[in-house]
């Protein structure tokens, strides 16, 4: 086991040393310090963002469209969540106990294994069903769909409705699979219908933990709705984008604000929520495979109450994007539906077009491997400094642990907002900005895609780390051991093999990612789609898309082999 | 791990009241209320939606335009609100500016009909016609006509200048960015002259790079990020008489012969909903532009153009061959 693991850390290291060299690093120089007085111009605006009325008005219209994108969009991926979690649980599916002493007849038996063989299909077959959706980035839905329904609010909101509810529904199965299935089996036996004895069982069982991911996946839509303002869809992220290609820095500097008010409150609520449900790791659950513990049945007044807010936020959001539900069926959006398949099929898989994905391909993977492993190594640092409480006073001098106490927290707020800001602006305008000042290849977009992440899995390992057990550090600091002793030895050890499974998971959400950096020409698959959606060569777009989601396949198992070596 | 999950229990062994159910009630109706008072705040501020040209025909629907995003927006906002402003008080129908970030995105909304109208490039002019039956070129500027691109250069590149397309055979084994992947200036026409000098864009230090923009072109020519790059003439030109490049630190090195370029292209089924004459009034609407009235004289500098004059199908076919031959158009 623990030479598996060495193997494993050695292959990552050398995929990722040969990635950062493959992707620029070594050649003819990475950074280019000649475009930084760019860079500077961009970062200085942050202390004098454009507070005009006409633009705080464009900016706080932006706020609303990209929160209705998220809100609608969570609402509709939790809508899909909780028909596929039913449909892929295996609680679904499973063939009804027999009440005791019941002993089935020869022809019974035949009848009971056919059940069975058609049980098996069907949870193989739901769960084939959402494997596609979840393996294409919310971006390429976004680009999918603007195709079939032109400029029009459901674009964003299925963009991330889909990609969303498929991971959702998978959650969702885990959640229902892993409450207790003794009062199910029972009602089952007893024969009540599959459906009503869900719903009496394991369905209110599982609803805490099924709403407070609800308000996980709302943070996660946020970022998502601004990544598909930037590529054209409305919100935070376009007007981003427009300032920026009009390169007024001031105002990129408000509406980044704005993304970091919203995304910090979202992020707030989120925790909270999480924090009070019985299941404080419920969204990473797919991340880690940690057991869940026995949920227990009750009512959560604080869970209600956002339950309700959503309520009122889905109702402000429908207004705000005037949502009319008619396109998706208006003769229009089918001949569009149409023209669409028939120009993207067959896709294009000739042997040089195949020889071409192949090398993209590698450079895609590349990006993603650079980018998972530099965000998981800022995080890991920067998730002990933002934890404020892990350390424990000094008990030694406390004196001395009061003044530390304060600096430490304030290092601590800190390193928050430098995670808070990170996460808030979105990849494809961090790549835009390293194009100054490094030079031009795969480098820059794998880099912020790195910094992105780094963000993300920042604030969700310094979780981790507060929700420690203290015991032990406090064990070793009352004993004399110092901070970094303590840490080293009481907090670390029970803290990486944790960060490392953060980090796959996060790895299988970068090599869907590299597709929005690769659109602004960051390289990869992306930076194809971008010219092959220029040419209107659609088939070679499926082939393109085609290859994307098999990659994405590939790193899943990848990444699913890899953290069962590190449980 | 356990540690919370013990502390989860502790705090799930707490006995909880259970939740009167009036409180529920009363927050089933708060949401309720909110969600009206949503409602009928939404329906007051009466805001402009892009979406707003989705139904079936009218006389009274909104004649949507766009143009490609080939620089800066801001300018894009001003310079197409006035144009709106002029052609609604011209045809007397309500005319919007929907703003594109994408290039093709401009064309697959006009393809899809949320524009009618479009300031296209010479190439997505081209590649919009071919996916719309009966679309047509109207109008353009006089120097699109005889329009150019300017290849620029960074000084610290050691590039020069050069007289002819044979001289851009010095761009081999240089780091080079295009422009948008549509541009016609920025893209198609350079990449068709380059190719004429022996470059193709595998010859270049590392793949081209697509700048998105005509503007950040020059930004990443200057930066030193690119040592070579291309752009749109006439953008060369604004940017650096306003004193906004440094020219220091780049150059221009190439100027290309001339050949088509920007174009208003229209789509049929207008005629259906505004009349038969639509087409014609529109183009009257642009050539009848007069430099003497203050506002009419503004759109005209907006668009850099002395006049507007009317234009063809035929005079793409150029730059229709020349996509084809680089695969930027099939079928």
């Amino acid at each position: 086991m623990r030479n598996g693991r060495r193997a494993w850390l050695l292959l990552i290291a050398v995929a990722f040393v040969a990635s950062l060299v493959d992707a620029g690093a070594g050649g003819s120089g990475i950074v280019n310090l000649a475009g930084w007085p760019q860079l500077r111009a961009f970062l200085r605006a942050a202390a004098a963002p454009v507070l005009s009325a006409d633009f705080l008005r464009i900016t706080l219209d932006a706020t609303l469209t990209t929160l209705s994108y998220a809100v609608l969009g969570t609402a509709l991926a939790t809508a899909i969540g909780v028909v596929g979690g039913v449909l892929t649980s295996q609680t679904w599916w499973a063939t009804r106990t027999r009440p005791q002493g019941a002993g089935p007849s020869r022809a019974g038996r035949g009848r009971a294994r056919r059940r069975q063989v058609g049980a098996v299909l069907g949870w193989l077959g739901a769960r084939g069903a959402l494997g596609l959706p979840r393996g294409v980035h919310e971006a390429v839905w976004a680009l999918v769909f603007v195709n079939i329904l032109g400029l029009d609010p459901l674009v964003a909101v299925l963009g991330i409705g889909i990609p969303y509810g498929a991971v959702t529904a998978k959650v969702y199965s885990e959640l229902l699979d892993e409450a207790p299935q003794e009062a199910m089996g029972a009602l089952r036996g007893a024969g009540v219908s599959r459906l009503k004895a869900m719903a009496y069982t394991v369905g209110p069982l599982a609803f805490p933990d099924m709403l407070s991911y609800a308000f996980y996946r709302f943070e996660c839509s946020i970022r998502g709705a601004a990544i598909l303002g930037t590529i054209g869809a409305g919100g935070l992220g376009f007007q981003l984008a427009l300032s920026f290609q009009s390169l007024q820095y001031r105002e990129m500097w408000t509406i980044i604000y704005a993304l970091v008010a919203v995304c910090g409150l979202a992020d707030w609520w989120s925790t909270s929520l999480r924090r009070r449900s019985s299941l404080p790791y419920t969204p990473l659950t797919e991340a880690t495979g940690a057991p869940h513990q026995v949920p227990v049945l009750r009512r959560d007044r604080r869970l209600l109450a956002s339950a309700a807010a959503a309520l009122v936020l889905v109702t402000v959001a429908l207004v705000h994007l005037r949502i009319d539900l008619y396109s998706l069926w208006s003769d229009r959006a089918q001949r569009l539906a149409g023209d669409l398949a028939a120009s993207s099929f067959p896709p294009e898989l000739t042997g040089e077009a195949l020889a071409r994905l192949a090398r993209v391909g590698l450079e895609t993977l590349e990006m993603s491997v650079v980018a998972t492993v530099v965000a998981t190594l800022g995080a890991t640092g920067a998730a002990f400094v933002a934890a404020a409480t892990f350390t424990g006073p000094d008990q030694v001098r406390p004196a001395r642990a009061a003044v530390g106490q304060v600096g430490r927290r304030v290092l601590a707020l800190a390193a928050r907002a430098v995670l808070l800001v990170c996460r808030a602006i979105p990849p494809p305008v961090g790549a835009l900005l390293l194009v100054f000042v490094l030079f031009p290849g795969p480098l820059p977009g794998a880099l912020a895609l790195g910094v992105y992440n780094f963000g993300i899995l920042g604030r969700l390992m310094a979780e981790v780390v507060e929700n420690l057990d203290p015991r032990p550090v406090r064990a070793l600091r009352s004993q004399g051991a110092g901070a970094a002793q303590s840490f080293a030895y009481g907090a670390l050890p029970r803290t990486l093999p944790r960060f490392a499974a953060y980090g796959l998971y996060r790895w299988e959400v970068t090599i869907r990612e590299t597709v929005v950096v690769g659109l602004v020409g960051a390289g990869g698959l992306g930076s194809l789609l971008a010219l092959q959606l220029a040419a209107f060569d659609y088939q070679a777009v499926t082939a393109t898309l085609v290859a994307l989601v098999t990659l994405t396949f590939a790193v899943d198992i990848a990444g699913s082999l890899l953290r069962r070596t590190l449980r | 791990m356990n540690a919370t999950r013990s502390l989860d229990v502790l705090e799930a062994s707490i006995p909880r009241q259970p939740r009167p159910t009036r409180a529920r009630r009363l927050l089933l109706s708060l949401t309720v209320a909110l969600g009206l008072l949503a409602t009928a705040c939404g329906d007051r501020d009466g805001r402009t939606n892009a979406s707003a040209g989705n139904g079936a025909g009218g006389a009274d629907e909104v004649f949507t335009i766009g143009a490609i995003p080939d620089q800066d927006p801001e300018v894009l906002q001003r310079l197409y609100a006035s144009v709106a402003d002029h052609l609604s008080e011209e045809l007397g129908v309500a005319v919007e500016y929907v703003p594109v970030t994408d290039y093709a995105a401009s064309v697959s909304l006009f393809r899809s009909g949320d524009l009618d109208m479009v300031w296209f490039g010479g190439l997505t002019g081209v590649q919009a016609r071919l996916q719309v039956d009966g679309a047509q070129a109207i109008v353009q500027r006089d120097i699109d006509e005889n329009f150019h691109s300017i290849f620029i250069a960074s000084t610290a590149s050691g590039l020069s200048p050069v007289d002819d397309v044979a001289g851009l055979s010095q761009l081999a084994g240089k780091r080079f960015t295009f422009g948008s992947e549509s541009s016609t200036s920025g893209r198609l026409m350079p990449q068709f002259f380059l190719n004429e000098a022996g470059v193709s864009t595998e010859d270049f230090a590392g793949p081209p790079g697509f700048s998105g923009s005509h503007d950040t072109t020059i930004e990443l020519v200057e930066a030193g990020t690119f040592e070579a790059g291309v752009l749109n003439e006439q953008v060369w030109k604004s940017r650096t008489e306003a004193g906004e490049v440094d020219l220091t630190k780049v150059r221009a090195i190439f100027r290309t012969p001339a050949y088509h370029d920007y174009h208003w292209v229209i789509r049929p089924d207008v005629t259906e909903r505004y009349g038969d004459d639509f087409v014609r009034r529109v183009q009257d609407a642009f050539t009848g532009l007069d430099p003497a009235d203050p506002a009419e004289a503004e759109i005209l500098e907006l668009f850099g153009a002395e006049e507007f004059i009317p234009t063809d199908n035929a005079n793409y076919d150029q730059i229709e061959e020349v996509a084809r031959e680089l695969g930027l158009v099939r079928g």
